[in-house]
């Protein structure tokens, strides 16, 4: 067993244990609200369906997105005063930017099948389609980054300036229903504006959104755990890497002094 | 296609791509986990099993 083995190397807890089972519940009462219970809509008939995983998909990776950027700028300002160089932040912010892009990825997939039915086409290069595509390659390329070989304060120095600039993507994807004349509707639930729908299409839309909501703070802390796991793995291998290197002989320039 | 089978392969789509991801995550600390002694110290005994284990 490692020295280090302390409760940082699990990726489950009763707590999170709790959360994964309630998510499971939780999506399979979302299905049968947002198939069979919630009506057809008079305007997009059956395809509204598809608006109960398209919205909160896009609200769960909008809230990963900004605690990738709150966990980025801390870990820019407390990098240099923590023991561990504020890796801690570096992980919330990895971790939520992926299953961010994972949320992203399905609002886009759920979108153009809307799309199809309402619109009779899969893809328009309106306004929001446009930027949405554009936040998700670039929070891909922020992933791609991680992946780099360096130095982990450096590359999450790195990660943590290009998260910064990714996010000024969100509001822009965001309001361009209100900034451009789109061919994708304007926002469904909006704070300071009167709901679009009403009835049981609102409260299922609102139970979708806190279901997706349990799900992706599940598997944001699964994932920050699992990166915490592989840090912990490199950081052992380098340590028996280097003891390895210090332990062997050097026999090749002695051997070649014996010879000569 | 009409608009049922299009909302079925939303929905569906949206499961599987999620159950995917999820099943990743826990799968890949599971191995790392076990990488590093997790899994032995479960089987020895030496801790209870809620403290250590990696899946779900």
């Amino acid at each position: 067993m490692p020295e280090s083995m302390d409760d940082s190397k699990m990726t489950a807890t009763p707590l999170t244990r709790v959360l994964g089972i309630l998510g499971i519940v939780a999506g399979v009462l979302m299905a049968v609200l947002g198939l069979f219970i919630s009506p057809p809509d008079v305007v997009q008939g059956e395809a509204v369906r598809m608006l109960y995983l398209h919205v909160p998909s896009i609200w769960i990776a909008y809230g990963s997105f900004v605690l990738t950027s709150i966990s980025s700028l801390l870990f820019l300002v407390r990098s240099r005063r923590r023991e561990d160089g504020g890796r801690h932040y570096d992980r919330i912010a990895g971790s939520a930017a992926e299953v961010g892009v994972v949320f992203t990825g399905l609002t886009l997939i759920t979108g153009m099948l809307w799309g199809k039915v309402t619109w009779g086409t899969y893809w328009q290069w309106d306004a929001r389609l446009t930027t949405t595509v554009l936040l998700f390659v670039t929070y891909l390329g922020y992933l791609a980054l991680r992946r780099l070989p360096a130095d982990p304060i450096v590359r999450g120095r790195r990660a943590a300036v290009m998260a910064l600039i990714s996010f000024i993507n969100v509001p822009i994807v965001h309001y361009s229903v209100d900034w451009w004349r789109t061919l994708h509707q304007k926002a469904s639930l909006s704070v300071g504006r009167r709901p679009e729908i009403t009835g049981e299409m609102y409260w299922t839309l609102l139970y979708s959104a806190l279901t997706v909501t349990i799900v992706g703070a599940w598997l944001i802390v699964h994932r920050y755990r699992v990166i915490r796991l592989e840090e912990i793995r490199d950081e052992e291998n380098l340590k028996m890497l280097i003891s390895s290197r210090r332990h062997e002989r050097p026999t090749g320039s002695a051997a070649d002094g014996e010879v000569s | 296609m009409s608009e049922v089978a299009t909302v079925a392969i939303g929905w569906g789509l949206t499961f599987v791509v999620i159950a995917t991801y999820s099943f990743w995550v826990v799968s890949r600390g599971r191995t790392i986990g076990r990488e590093l002694g997790i899994g032995e110290v479960q089987q020895s005994g030496q801790e209870q099993e809620s403290d250590l284990s990696t899946d779900t």
